[in-house]
């Protein structure tokens, strides 16, 4: 598994796309939307990272390994999901920095709530996402686009909600919202992130399994 | 002692059967698969690395059941797919450093000696390499990881004459020591003629034969007669040509009818080959 990681970061995923990780600085922005700052990793990173490697043959070249056809699989999946925990991490100090720098937001605050927020927006991502890539192990067009579209609509959806439900605004606020809330919400984040993965893990492995390469 | 036993395999595409296809590869010798494009030389080398599910037929590499022991014969087994590169722009000092690591023999002095044997420069990308030095830099990572079964799917496709030739001098060099196999497909019929021992021939997905090369050969013929002579021994032959003079066909030796008036010549493996393509074709012949 290890060895198929180090492949991963090696020879797929580009190093120039570390460069991109760097996009959450936009939450420097003033009242704007946050969630489009971290959705720069599926907009333009992911799909790329998998481009890059169908036209490397990566998927040829990983089955002639001594490795299980299923570890192929975690290790893709695993190296996305080493890509978000980065965006996150990278993300985490440009949101302190724009808690000390600017009032409350018009759109949802960079605060712990969002960040349980993005998880669970990843949790779609990946969840449509992987097992989509994994039906042929080749096709990437219309999986991203149906796993972009879901995951941007669950943003759009909890920035609306907080309009039409002012009590969801008050919070989730930065600085007069409930820090247990946005504490739960993190921690929910989090669960639904994993067991989200798990699932995406499950199904595509199992697809994957069934394919004739 | 067997290497790779092939037992009825099955396979079935939309277009395509592969059907009831058995061999054994013996330790210590090269087996060249040929058949024309098509005819499921790759389909066959990728289920014996469970690319492909099989649905009947048992697959054995090293006397191990090639889906339940999977990574343990896969530790063992070099593999080359013609045509498909991996990883074009990476260099190769790169593409081994990933490659080693899923190997426990890896030996990076073994590595080492036949990188410069066979004059391979690691700063290079893959995509900077000629065919035949491609096909060495995969001869030269199966060798570091001490493989015993070589599965190369079109390695000389491609290569010029005296490439050609390189690498199946290598072929030879390997299995001096009586460890290793061979088996690659091919439908150049020379690379056989200069370095199979054994020779297994697939036609549109079934097994023709798998035998000692100068067995194969010699239980055929070419025969040549006039078109009345045709009219009587048609279904004897495997196919046949027609041209203005008569026919030209090839037969299985045994059924070779000596009180038959046509001229008997010895076949070669090109001929086997271009008249079992032919068979099952319709009945308008080329004319020649």
């Amino acid at each position: 598994m290890k060895e198929l990681l180090y492949k991963e970061f090696k020879l797929a995923v580009n190093p120039a796309f570390y460069i991109l990780l760097l996009l959450p600085v936009l939450i420097l922005i003033p009242s704007w939307i946050y969630f489009i700052a971290m959705s720069y990793l599926f907009f333009i990173v992911i799909p790329n990272v998998f481009l890059m490697a169908n036209s490397n043959n990566d998927t040829f070249f990983s089955v002639l390994m001594p490795v299980k056809k299923s570890d192929l699989v975690k290790s893709k999946l695993m190296s996305v999901i080493i890509l978000e925990i980065l965006n996150i991490a990278i993300a985490v100090p440009f949101a302190i920095i724009n808690f000390i720098l600017y009032k409350n937001n018009f759109f949802m605050d960079p605060n712990i709530a969002f960040f349980g927020f993005v998880l669970i927006m990843y949790a779609i991502f990946n969840l449509t996402f992987i097992p989509g890539y994994y039906k042929t192990g080749y096709k990437i067009a219309f999986p991203i686009i149906k796993a972009i579209i879901f995951a941007v609509l669950f943003a759009f959806l909890i920035e609306t909600t907080r309009f039409v439900f002012p009590d969801m605004r008050t919070l989730f606020d930065t600085r007069n919202g409930s820090i247990i809330w946005q504490l739960l919400i993190l921690v929910a984040g989090i669960i639904i992130f994993v067991l989200s993965n798990i699932a995406a893990f499950k199904i595509s492995a199992k697809r994957f399994e069934k394919l004739d390469l | 002692m067997s290497v790779l036993n092939i037992q009825k395999i099955s396979k079935t595409y939309a277009n395509f059967k592969l059907k009831d296809v058995s061999f054994n590869l013996e330790k210590g010798y090269i087996m060249g698969f040929i058949g024309v494009n098509g005819a499921g030389k790759t389909t066959t080398l990728k289920s014996i690395l469970n690319m492909i599910h099989i649905e009947s037929g048992n697959i054995s590499v090293f006397n191990m059941d090639s889906e339940k022991d999977e990574l343990q014969i896969k530790q063992n087994i070099g593999c080359m797919f013609g045509g498909i590169d991996f990883y074009p722009k990476q260099k190769i000092k790169c593409i081994k450093d990933v490659v080693k690591r899923f190997y426990d023999n890896w030996d990076e002095e073994v590595y080492r000696k036949y990188l410069k044997y066979f004059n391979l420069d690691e700063e290079k990308k893959v995509c900077e390499l000629s065919n035949g030095m491609k096909v060495k830099f995969n001869l030269v990572l199966a060798l570091s990881h001490g493989a015993k079964l070589f599965i190369f799917d079109e390695p000389t496709t491609g290569l010029d004459p005296a490439a050609r030739d390189d690498v199946l001098e290598i072929f030879q060099e390997i299995i001096e020591d009586g460890e290793k196999s061979i088996i690659f497909s091919t439908h150049i019929v020379s690379d056989l003629e200069k370095c199979a021992d054994y020779i297994t021939y697939i036609d549109n997905g079934e097994i023709i034969a798998s035998t000692l090369k100068d067995e194969f050969i010699d239980s055929y013929r070419i025969v040549k007669g006039s078109k009345k002579v045709l009219e009587r021994v048609k279904n004897d032959l495997i196919s046949h040509k027609e041209n203005s003079f008569g026919f030209m066909g090839l037969i299985k030796f045994e059924n070779i009818n000596k009180n038959e008036e046509y001229e008997i010549f010895e076949a070669d493996l090109e001929d086997i080959m271009i008249y079992y393509a032919k068979r099952g074709a319709s009945d308008e012949r080329i004319i020649v």
